[in-house]
């Protein structure tokens, strides 16, 4: 997939390669995909997350933890735009895509979503075949390939393709909680994104159904881009390579609003992290 | 703030209390087998030899517990610091234990034989040297006190430098094979108190990753040497 994309209806030329990280230890070696700059939410008068600024590397596992209520999934939801489908949402701030405003006046939100492509808490398949599940966004799309290549390929990549070859055409709802979410997993990737963000993937699932989604985000990491938000900080610690923590200010009248306290290499938040909160955060002494 | 996790905190500061206990334990012991040796007293070494049981049983049980913690709990950030910490004391400490034991039947084994007083007044300078040493590096952990486990390394280097000295003393032990039996039997001791010396250091930095988060070693007599 180019980095130099169409996500509006006409090329975007003026598009910069994205620069060097900005400023994050331990970013060497690795591009950024996404830069988020001062990020602001707010939902009407209710202002979710405040000057969030970090950056989303390439083919690496990126998970955002924090308490319920510190922003995290709505920072994950302005990386494709989802905030956008919710009234009275208002995002604030630069968020860039391959050094593309993704919220630029001339760019699409289909084409973003297409893009980067999103698996929710609980597997939501559509009430068709599982068949049918793989091939309606490409279809959608307007996609002229061999839809059964399409169906297998993505599967494959899935890690389900030898648990269902043989029942394609039976209902998604036939499979397990863990098949149904792997599926959901091969849908987001039929139409080719090159970003998987994923919003508690794993919550609604046994252990080893989470395992084995684990190592399907390990496996697709190294063709794409995953962003994770999670509660469960074993798991964050096991995935990612890089974790960012939000935490939440509450204000005299009650209202909370999210913020970035630290954002660091994966092995270095979760043994010795830099800043006191995210201490307190991670060994249980908090509230 | 509240802890969330009162339990699993409860755990891990009973456990650090045992490795304490533990390192008070040994740190009596080091002393104990000092003074066996420069008093031949059968009493303490018998009493050495025992105490190393007791700490035998408590780095099983630090273990076990340690195990425990891990599979139930999973600790992160300093909790998981502390743990490391703690199981690299268990060990460190249990050889200080055992390092007690050697000097101990060192001591048993040469109760009869002559003595030479320069090399007993050397490890016995070597066992007042490493006294404050143990205790800091306890408290160090205790406390939490970087500053104190920094003074390690400098307190170790005349342990190290009295342990290379002590082969000349017992060359100077001349022919007579009872001295020269009872001699070269002190170099063992000398260099069971060095390797005490060193293991207090190796507390000391794991109290300084405790602290900080960073592996370190800290310098050694070697690296001074070099200059």
């Amino acid at each position: 997939m180019s980095t130099r994309m169409e996500l509006a209806s006409t090329v975007v030329e003026d598009a910069v390669s994205p620069g060097p990280s900005a400023g994050l230890a331990g970013s060497a070696g690795s591009s950024a995909i996404f830069e988020i700059q001062d990020l602001n939410v707010y939902y009407r008068d209710f202002h979710a997350v405040t000057d969030t600024s970090l950056n989303i590397y390439q083919n690496e596992i990126t998970a955002l933890i924090g308490p319920s209520g510190c922003g995290k999934s709505t920072v994950l939801r302005c990386l494709n735009r989802m905030n956008d489908l919710i009234d009275g949402a208002r995002v604030e701030g630069r968020v860039t895509y391959h050094g593309i405003d993704l919220y630029g006046s001339s760019v699409d939100p289909v084409e973003v979503r297409r893009r980067v492509g999103m698996v929710f808490q609980k597997p939501n398949p559509f009430p068709k075949s599982i068949y049918e599940n793989i091939v309606f966004g490409p279809r959608v799309a307007g996609w002229k390939g061999n839809f059964d290549d399409l169906v297998e390929e993505t599967l494959v990549r899935a890690a389900l393709w030898d648990e269902v070859k043989d029942k394609l055409e039976n209902s998604a709802f036939d499979l397990s909680g863990g098949q149904q979410q792997r599926l959901c997993i091969a849908r987001a990737i039929a139409t080719s994104p090159d970003v998987v963000l994923m919003d508690e993937p794993c919550s609604a699932l046994d252990p080893i159904a989470t395992y084995r989604i684990e190592t399907l985000m390990r496996e697709l990491k190294k063709q794409y881009t995953i962003v994770v938000v999670t509660h469960n900080m074993q798991q964050a610690a096991r995935v990612s390579d890089r974790t960012a923590f939000f935490s939440v200010d509450v204000g005299e009248e009650g209202q909370r609003t999210g913020r970035l306290v630290e954002y660091d290499m994966t092995d270095r938040v979760f043994t010795a992290p830099s800043m006191k909160e995210t201490e307190d955060y991670i060994t249980g002494r908090f509230g | 703030m509240s802890d969330q996790r009162p339990d699993f905190h409860a755990a891990l500061k009973s456990l650090e209390e045992t490795t304490l206990s533990m390192a008070d334990k040994v740190e009596g012991m080091v002393a104990m087998a000092i003074r066996s040796l420069v008093n031949s007293d059968k009493t303490l070494v018998s009493q050495v030899i025992a105490d190393d049981d007791v700490v035998d049983e408590i780095y099983m049980e630090i273990r076990s517990r340690w195990m425990n913690i891990m599979a139930r709990q999973q600790p992160m950030g300093r909790d998981l610091r502390m743990m490391a910490a703690i199981l690299e004391m268990n060990n460190t400490l249990e050889r200080m234990g055992d390092q007690s034991v050697n000097i101990a039947r060192i001591a048993g084994l040469t109760a009869g034989l002559p003595r030479e007083e320069t090399i007993l007044a050397k490890l016995q300078e070597m066992g007042d040297l490493l006294k404050p040493m143990i205790r800091t590096a306890i408290d160090a952990f205790g406390r939490r006190d970087a500053d104190e486990c920094l003074l390690l390394p400098a307190m170790d280097v005349p342990v190290d430098v009295l342990n290379r000295s002590m082969w000349k003393h017992v060359v100077a032990c001349g022919n007579d094979p009872q001295l020269l039996e009872w001699a070269t039997r002190m170099i063992l001791v000398s260099r069971a108190l060095e390797r005490v010396g060193d293991q207090a250091v190796d507390i000391g930095e794991q109290v300084a990753f405790l602290l900080t988060g960073d592996h370190q070693e800290f310098l050694r007599f070697h690296d001074y040497d070099a200059d």
